[in-house]
């Protein structure tokens, strides 16, 4: 038995682990194609880097839940949370600071869109009411977690008196993010799906939507959503007026300089503003009505 | 009935199936699917993404080959001291064996899944979860079939050891671990199997290794990305199952000398350090950060009276309705397609690339695929858990039917009988034992995996429990983890029974075993 | 070397052993006659410490059978036991199964190096040449080999225990006429001073090499005499049936 001990010594000594510097770890929930979060957030932590003078590692998360559960266990620092995981993540970690969201969040938007194969009894509409024409429909929400995707979609559809239940085959199917909506509706192995506006649209003028096959149902009204969120503990570890250093360096992302002018145009947005924490007390009455915050 | 009779009645669970296919068939995607089995043909060579499931399979690999290694270590500890034989040797009295034996049904009664997304609050996002993960419910598996093996085995020769003065320790490595040593080399090299399709599925959960990149390709639809890693993954799994098999059938073979075989013993182990460090660094493990800072959700309630509160009637009819379902599936298509196939030559090449596809998809994935032409709900739960351990356990049967004396058969063709008459009454007659009993295991397999088809919406517990996660209500997921535990505890021993039944006589090693020395 | 004191070992019906006592001297080949169920192998389990007496008392080498384990286990370092099923492990090697015979002595090292290498091996060529087996066995796998040559192996495992005290459970019983007079002839051979032997046999006919003969009927020592002065009286108590017993 000793030597099995020994052996399992001189197996574990290599990892001993190497205290790394201090590094900010960044993340993001996973909504969209990895490849272009990579670009993304690979250009954000370039950036950040520079103008903090800290060393900036973007962690990819697969998964919403674990983007929450990373957040609260400190494995990251700063965070791109949608509406729900957001206000989840600041819910369970003390300390939690909202630093900054997009231009288009405090107003953003849900698309729900359609196959025109059926389209027969589909149209487009514009009252909410008309969303009880997709009971008995095979229905796509992106991330069981998502804002744009599911929770305010969700909302919504209750409203007009439609349940997860009155899909076709009893539930809806959860497609993983806006992209994959797109794509399994435009396919046609989902009939309708609801996603965020701003994927849409950029999608629409990137020319990656065949408008042939799919077709824009419905836009939601307004909600908040996508919002930055760091720990509370940056200024402790990174030194005095660090979070105030990072939320100026994310609000001053500007056009003008390219690498930020990249960065903008992959988050869909003109700048990025102050985000008032108490707009996502109507996200946390969502979240709480449908179940997903308890 | 004849035990190749019990092997074509699971069949009969097709009649409910077709039964609810119609109403679950839409074909929307069928264009979606073809495109995915033609891209099996052009997988996609880009540099840059060969790299990236090159690299997601070393971390697979690496998390399977660890969590494997510290499951054996687990298992084996855990074995000796949940022996009765062995306490009753090393202690005189019978009683810590059984409580030890107890308490590692914990551990075992909750899929790997689950103490992955378990662990995952309480260390965060580190590979590490998944070594442990794995490691843990594997530990007690082992333990459990070693207790099992130990307490089957004569205990005369250690007997003697120990009246001519040998210490009990001394005793039980002498006489014990020699007559062991072949089925745990068995056993090892199946769990390894077993270790490598796990890490598969966790890293579908996220957490880490090639799953992921699967999945997020899959649910974007880059099938030709998908298939990259899919032919890396084959590749990687065949050579580990060819090696395991090889090994195997190596050490059952009594080799000219004893003491060539405990030289090349030393050697793989020699090989399985020297592979064990490199990954660790691969993956990215680190020990003391895994072990440090614990941090449960201590700002949410864990317990409250209200979560207890579920229909429960209908959340474990589902699931179990889903287990039988898929268990009888998984029996039954390997021996039927053999049966109408084999006179055609085509039929076990065809049958062993279709098992390999099955194994190597992890059946969230093959759930995924299947919403492309089917509703959601039990079906296609149902199609993807069975096609998965259909793979599982028809390369068993194949492996089986050419390992048996090919005698029998040989003088039933040579009298007349075609070969289906011949496997039926020779072929599938020998094997069928060691199949039933190997599918019973698997069946109790099942049961912990239906929680992984959740996400197509299968309905039961898994549902409940993955939304629950989801939604971070702990107070809903410990009574369903409880409900959970006690479910698969049950079915483990519905399970035992039958297959003691059905062997009469000590378990052997699922069965596995049989087919390989016979 | 052996003493026995009023040894008695309760049974299910009837004891097993009654007020046993037999004592064997160093160089004294004893030989233990009587039917099958007279007790001779429970008598041995109480000669080796494979069964603590009821009532009575046991002394190897002199001294008091020991209770306390360690003390006791070098004790029974010092008994060879030749069981009636061999009890050899078919999955080592010949000379893995004659090193078997120093557990008690190796140390831990030694022990876990037994079951990878081969260990020792001088010595244990020695061990089967005093068996007239060949050298070229020590890497057979035991379960290669015959039922005969399984028996010599385990006797070359009690010359490798360095066993003084050698019982031996009707070694005997399964072989055929001629090969039982050559092993019987081996066994007494090793039984020699210093050692000393005490085996059980079920037939009176191979006696006539051993100092002593006792008969044992229904867990009771019938007579303990020289074979030259054993009577066909003495066997007829030994063997005549009586009774359902």
């Amino acid at each position: 038995m000793r030597s099995l001990l020994v052996l399992l010594a001189v197996l574990l000594a290599p990892l001993s682990p190497v205290l790394a510097a201090q590094v900010l770890r960044i993340s993001a929930i996973p909504d969209q194609n990895p490849e272009r979060l990579n670009r993304l957030y690979g250009l954000v932590a370039a950036e950040l880097s520079d103008q903090l003078g800290v060393q900036v590692r973007y962690v990819p998360v697969i998964d919403y839940t674990a983007a929450v559960t990373g957040f609260r266990r400190g494995d990251l620092d700063l965070v791109w949370f949608g509406g729900l995981t957001g206000v989840q993540a600041r819910l369970q970690t003390p300390g939690a600071v909202v630093l900054a969201q997009r231009d288009v969040d405090a107003r953003f938007r849900s698309v729900f869109i359609a196959n025109r194969q059926a389209l027969k009894d589909l149209k487009p509409f514009t009252s909410i009411a008309e969303l009880s024409q997709l009971k008995n429909k095979r229905f796509s929400f992106g991330s069981e977690s998502s804002t744009s995707g599911r929770l305010m979609p969700q909302f919504f559809l209750a409203k007009a008196g439609v349940e997860p239940k009155d899909f076709s085959g009893g539930q809806p199917g959860f497609s993983g993010s806006h992209d994959a909506t797109i794509a399994l509706v435009q396919s046609g192995a989902y009939e309708a799906g609801a996603l965020n506006e701003q994927v849409w649209e950029s999608r629409l003028k990137e020319g990656k939507v065949d408008t042939s096959k799919v077709v824009l149902l419905w836009r939601t009204p307004t909600y908040p959503d996508y919002h930055w969120v760091a720990q509370g503990n940056l200024n402790k570890r990174f030194g005095a007026g660090f979070t105030s250093k990072l939320q100026q360096a994310l609000l001053e992302l500007s056009p003008d300089q390219p690498r930020q002018a990249q960065v903008l145009e992959l988050f869909g947005a003109k700048k990025f503003i102050k985000a008032p924490v108490d707009q996502y007390a109507s996200i946390e009455s969502v979240g709480r009505q449908l179940g997903k915050i308890r | 009935m004849t035990p190749a009779g019990q092997m074509l009645i699971p069949a009969l669970v097709l009649l409910p199936l077709l039964w609810l296919l119609p109403g679950a068939v839409h074909g929307g995607g069928l264009a979606l699917l073809l495109q995915f089995w033609l891209a099996a043909l052009q997988p996609s060579l880009d540099p840059h993404l060969l790299l990236t499931a090159l690299r997601g399979i070393g971390v697979t690999l690496a998390i399977a080959l660890w969590s494997w290694f510290l499951s054996l270590l687990l298992g084996f500890a855990g074995g000796l001291l949940s022996s009765v034989a062995v306490s009753q040797r090393l202690w005189r009295c019978t009683w810590p064996a059984l409580l030890i034996r107890r308490l590692l049904a914990f551990p075992r009664s909750l899929h790997e899944l689950l103490w992955g997304l378990i662990l995952l609050q309480l260390m965060g996002l580190q590979t590490g979860v998944a070594v442990l993960a794995i490691a843990l419910p594997y530990g007690a598996l082992v333990a459990r079939v070693m207790a099992d093996q130990l307490d089957a085995l004569p205990l005369q020769p250690i007997e003697a050891l120990s009246t001519a003065g040998a210490p009990a320790w001394a005793a039980l490595f002498t006489a014990f671990l020699p007559p062991l040593w072949p089925q745990v080399l068995s056993y090892g090299g199946y769990r390894l199997e077993c270790a490598l399709r796990s890490a598969t599925l966790l890293g579908v959960f996220g957490l880490g290794g090639i799953g992921a990149d699967l999945r997020l390709s899959l649910q974007s639809l880059q099938f030709h990305e998908v298939w990259t890693s899919l032919w890396c993954l084959a590749v990687v799994m065949l050579l580990l199952e060819g090696t395991v098999r090889w090994l195997q059938r190596r050490w059952h073979q009594p080799l000219g000398s004893v003491g060539q075989r405990g030289l090349e013993l030393l050697l793989l182990a020699l090989l399985l350090v020297l592979l064990l460090i490199p990954s660790a660094q691969l993956m990215e493990l680190r020990w003391q950060e895994l072990f440090s800072g614990w941090h449960w959700p201590a700002s949410l309630p864990l317990w409250d009276g209200a979560g207890w509160i579920q229909p429960w009637l209908p959340l474990i009819g589902t699931t179990l309705l889903l287990t039988l379902l898929s268990a009888l599936l998984a029996l039954a298509i390997t021996p039927w397609v053999l049966l109408l196939l084999c006179p055609w030559r085509g039929c076990r090449p065809l049958l062993q690339l279709l098992g390999l596809l099955a194994r190597l998809l992890p059946p969230p994935l093959t759930a995924l695929l299947l919403l492309f032409v089917l509703k959601p709900g039990l079906l296609p739960a149902v199609l993807a858990l069975g096609l998965h351990n259909a793979g599982i356990l028809g390369r068993l049967l194949l492996e089986g039917l050419d390992a048996q004396d090919q005698r029998a058969s040989e003088a039933l063709r040579l009298a007349g009988a075609g070969p289906r008459r011949s496997l039926l009454v020779a072929g599938f007659n020998t094997v069928a034992r060691s199949y039933l009993s190997f599918g019973a295991y698997r069946a109790d397999v099942i049961l912990r995996e239906s929680v992984v088809v959740g996400l197509v919406g299968a309905g039961g517990l898994g549902v409940l429990l993955l939304e629950s996660l989801s939604s971070f209500a702990w107070i809903e997921v410990v009574p369903v983890l409880v409900v959970y535990a006690a479910l698969t505890l049950i079915g483990e021993s519905a399970a035992d029974a039958y297959r003691s039944r059905l062997l009469s006589g000590p378990l052997p090693l699922e069965g596995l075993n049989q087919a390989v020395r016979s | 070397m052996l003493e026995l004191r009023g040894v008695t070992v309760p049974g299910r019906q009837r004891p097993r052993l009654r007020a046993v006592s037999l004592r064997l001297e160093p160089g004294e080949r004893v030989a233990l006659l009587g039917r099958s169920g007279a007790g001779k192998s429970t008598l041995l389990a109480v000669a080796n410490g494979l069964i603590t007496p009821a009532e009575g008392g046991v002394s190897w080498f002199g001294a008091p059978a020991s209770q306390q384990p360690l003390q006791r286990r070098r004790q029974q370092a010092r008994i060879g036991t030749l069981w009636q099923d061999l009890r050899l492990v078919d999955e080592l090697s010949v000379q893995q199964n004659l090193n078997a015979g120093c557990l008690a002595r190796w140390s831990w090292r030694q022990i876990l190096l037994n079951l990878f290498s081969a260990q020792e091996s001088e010595a244990c060529c020695r061990a089967l040449a005093r068996v007239e087996l060949e050298a070229s066995l020590l890497v057979q796998p035991l379960g290669r080999l015959s039922g005969g040559q399984r028996q010599r192996v385990a006797i070359a495992r009690l010359l490798r225990q360095n066993a003084q005290l050698l019982l031996a459970d009707e070694p005997l019983a399964q072989l055929d006429p001629p090969l039982a007079r050559r092993l019987l002839h081996l066994v007494l051979d090793l039984g020699q001073s210093p050692r000393a032997l005490l085996l059980s046999l079920h037939r009176p006919d191979l006696v006539e090499g051993f100092d002593r003969v006792v008969g044992l009927r229904q867990g009771e020592l019938v007579f303990d005499k020289p074979p030259t002065s054993l009577s066909t009286e003495d066997l007829h108590q030994l063997y005549a049936s009586s009774g359902p017993s």
